[in-house]
């Protein structure tokens, strides 16, 4: 059914639709209207859920992964601060492995206080070991999260979908929603293979160790390194039932393109009325989009960027005293790729600074020329800084 | 404890780090030094009932909405509610928590409510012992000592010279109690303790002692008899209050000064007479004491520092439905009344410590009607008695 949304009402349409049986959550602009309006989809009955209304954000994730345990497909959302104060909880629920799903809305992390977009919040919390998913548009973020479902409840890894905030958590923007039987047949019901359970007591979080320490670590790295390829396998089989297919990366006229503009979130849009524009003047410029950062998609980079000699990474982020951080990781991936590839990295669009065509031009023909108003910090060129 | 299992290849690891097996084995109760102890206890309300009623058993039950199980928990420590609850001088209410609050609970309101119920209800009962009591007068007394007797198997027989039941009741005038009322309540008694009641019995006080061939036992009940006939020749005297043992074949009961002549309003003493009575009889008959039918009351008194006041400060029900002197409850509003009670003392199964024990080692035992620990997996950290707002559950030490 074709339907008008902001983000944030996708996320809420998307949980009701998982058939969620916990959420719990702590508000915070811009993610508020999830929760309000699942709040509100919960005590009308519309969701047969609990809904658990607690002090904090860490109690918040404490609650789904214990929720989790107790074999209930849970659900979270959070922003910038809140999800800095989950930071120990996030390591413990992917450690525990329960498959918690959770939507961020990335969001400045003060100070200065500021609301807007900005990946530092997600990004930050790179090493905890949740899958990252950014979403481009609406339509993502519904489709996403019942992906991320049947992801983290194969993998045994929570996933984070990560919504930039106001350009998708505030801006409506036409959408399918899938009808509930067919979502229930490419989500069925959680089975949780081991439940807290009072009267057969296990201990979960188990104390360890040298012995297996470096085992139990080593396997959910592997398994970690694994969801990449699963992601794409469940979104093969999501675009099967729905016609709409969500990859790890998307890449945009990479096929002959000697320069590719990476980016994560709602500016790949942008990037690629850029690269109509540059192609327009005959740049062979591609554009490639992570939606995936966790575990960083390496075979799908590689692969969109092979003809590429010129990369161009524009961060919503950074990474004090190093660079942004999506350059970071593409260059980690570039390193041992083979061939010689060029990275500029640029930090753009933050803290609501838009990200428009107009912006993204001058930061490509500086990329090339080495002239621009962009200015060196590092390895990395800022835009939008004061002379 | 089960066998060790060795992990030895990455495969065998579980995904979650977590025990494969079961941890039951690990009785984390050994690392206890206090225990929580459940025992209900007994409300300041009850404890300054002259007849001893735990109060908010029936309450709870009334705030359950079963409130046929209500009146059967409060028939079983005072027979005659109706009247009580008309009559008594309520010092019950006067020591409700719930007045630091808003105001009291309407005790004596839900007693009136109750005891007007018609319909029936069960009472749990001893099973038939082949001794035979005679009591002589139907006064409250009377009625009420034959009543726990007939409770506890009992075959006991109520004679009054009166052509009417009731003894000192009957002269009462109606605007103090309503005929009806009374004969309401007495049918009620001697229906469920399965009692035979004779009026206008033709009695020779001067041959009782032949009569009680008929008899174990034969009671003269002082608030249904005139003070003449109380003491007839061959009468041992007993004080239901004392703790003398009833000796003899007649027993004439001698009341404390307070008590006699009969006051209307101290009801609630002549109920508790009976039953101390009853509890002394049936220790003289049996000479042990009779467990399948006791009214168990709380050995103990609440300790009121244990009641947290604060955490009953969010707005209750509406009590206004409570407050009107004029027009009947209905059972609406006595499951309203019912529900403002802080049932001190007292579990009414709230689960505030099912939620908070950490090791969920306290549960709900639904045929008791409270809580139970497992005292296997319980660390005696405390939280449920910490959490418990009424008093309910204590840390004990066990050892001593």
């Amino acid at each position: 059914m074709k339907k008008v949304m902001m983000g944030t009402e996708a996320a809420t349409m998307a949980v009701k639709l998982a058939r969620v049986q916990v959420v719990s959550a702590y508000p915070i602009t811009p993610q508020t209207v999830i929760v309000e309006s699942l709040a509100d989809i919960i005590g009308r009955g519309e969701l047969k859920a609990k809904y658990l209304p607690v002090e904090s954000e860490h109690t918040a994730m404490s609650s789904c992964m214990g929720a989790s345990m107790a074999g209930a497909r849970v659900f979270t959302a959070t922003s910038s601060q809140g999800l800095a104060y989950m930071h120990e909880m996030l390591h413990f629920t992917a450690g525990e492995r329960v498959p918690v799903v959770m939507v961020n809305c990335n969001r400045a992390m003060a100070p200065p206080w500021n609301l807007y977009c900005d990946h530092t919040d997600s990004l930050s919390q790179r090493d905890t070991g949740w899958i990252q998913y950014y979403c481009a548009d609406a339509q993502d973020v519904l489709d996403a999260i019942l992906i991320a479902y049947a992801v983290a409840e194969q993998a045994f890894l929570p996933v984070m979908i990560n919504l930039d905030a106001f350009y998708l958590t505030h801006t409506s923007e036409p959408l399918d929603v899938p009808d509930q039987a067919t979502v229930d047949l490419f989500l069925p019901p959680y089975q949780a293979p081991l439940k807290l359970d009072v009267d057969d007591p296990k201990t979960f979080s188990i104390v360890c160790g040298a012995d297996l320490f470096s085992s139990i670590k080593y396997k959910r790295q592997g398994d970690t390194l694994a969801v990449a390829r699963l992601w794409d396998q469940v979104a093969e089989k999501y675009n099967s039932y729905f016609n709409r297919l969500h990859k790890t990366v998307e890449a945009y006229r990479t096929e002959d393109a000697d320069l590719c503009i990476v980016s994560i979130g709602t500016a790949t849009g942008t990037v690629r009325l850029a690269v109509d524009r540059l192609r327009e003047e005959g740049l062979k410029v591609g554009s490639l989009r992570l939606a995936m950062i966790r575990p960083f998609p390496r075979e799908g980079l590689q692969r969109g960027i092979a003809k590429a000699k010129h990369v161009i990474v524009i961060d919503r982020d950074v990474s004090f005293g190093a660079e942004g951080i999506v350059a970071q990781e593409v260059k980690a991936c570039l390193f041992d790729h083979g061939g010689d590839v060029k990275v500029t990295g640029f930090v753009a669009g933050v803290g609501g600074n838009d990200i428009t065509v107009d912006t993204i031009i001058p930061l490509v023909r500086q990329a090339i020329s080495g002239d621009g108003d962009a200015v060196e910090a590092g390895m990395s060129l800022w835009a939008e800084v004061l002379p | 404890m089960q066998t060790k299992i060795i992990i030895q290849s990455l495969s065998e690891l579980p995904t979650a780090p977590t025990t494969i097996g079961t941890m039951a084995w690990n009785q984390t109760g050994d690392w206890r030094y206090v225990t929580p102890l459940v025992a209900d206890k007994m409300a300041p309300c009850g404890q300054n009932c002259p007849a001893g009623i735990p109060i908010p058993r029936h309450l709870s039950a009334v705030n359950r909405g079963d409130i046929e199980g209500g009146l059967a928990l409060l028939l079983a420590h005072n027979p005659l509610p109706g009247l009580t609850g008309r009559l008594c001088y309520h010092p019950c209410q006067t020591k409700c928590v719930r007045k630091k609050i808003d105001r009291t609970i309407s005790i004596q309101r839900m007693e009136r409510f109750l005891g007007d119920l018609t319909t029936d209800v069960t009472m749990v009962k001893s099973d038939k012992t082949g001794h035979r009591v005679t009591v002589i007068g139907s006064g409250p007394l009377g009625l009420s000592c034959a009543f726990y007797l007939g409770c506890r198997g009992y075959r006991v027989v109520v004679l009054d010279p009166s052509k009417q039941a009731g003894g000192a009741l009957v002269g009462l005038s109606p605007e103090k109690i309503e005929p009806q009322v009374v004969s309401h309540d007495i049918d009620r008694l001697i229906r469920l303790a399965d009692i035979r009641l004779e009026t206008g019995a033709v009695i020779d006080f001067a041959k009782l002692g032949e009569r009680s061939a008929n008899a174990d036992l034969v009671i003269l009940d002082p608030t249904g008899l005139s003070e003449d006939l109380c003491t007839p020749a061959g009468a041992v005297l007993c004080n239901p209050f004392d703790a003398e043992t009833v000796s003899g074949s007649i027993v004439s009961v001698q009341l404390p000064q307070n008590l006699s002549p009969f006051k209307a309003q101290m009801i609630a003493h002549y109920i508790a007479a009976g039953r101390l009575l009853a509890q002394k009889v049936s220790k003289a008959l049996h000479h042990t004491e009779r467990e399948a039918f006791s009214p168990d009351l709380p050995l103990q008194a609440v300790d009121i520092e244990n009641i947290k006041i604060v955490r009953f400060q969010a707005p209750g029900p509406p009590t206004e439905a409570a407050t009107g002197q004029d027009g009947t409850w209905d059972r609406e509003c006595a499951m309203q009344e019912a529900k403002r009670c802080l049932s001190c003392g007292t579990c009414n199964l709230c689960l505030q410590c099912v939620s908070y024990c950490p090791d969920a080692s306290i549960r709900p035992d639904g045929e008791k009607g409270t809580v139970a620990v497992d005292l296997d997996h319980c660390k005696g950290c405390g939280i449920c008695a910490f959490e418990c707002p009424r008093g309910v559950i204590t840390m004990e030490d066990m050892s001593v």
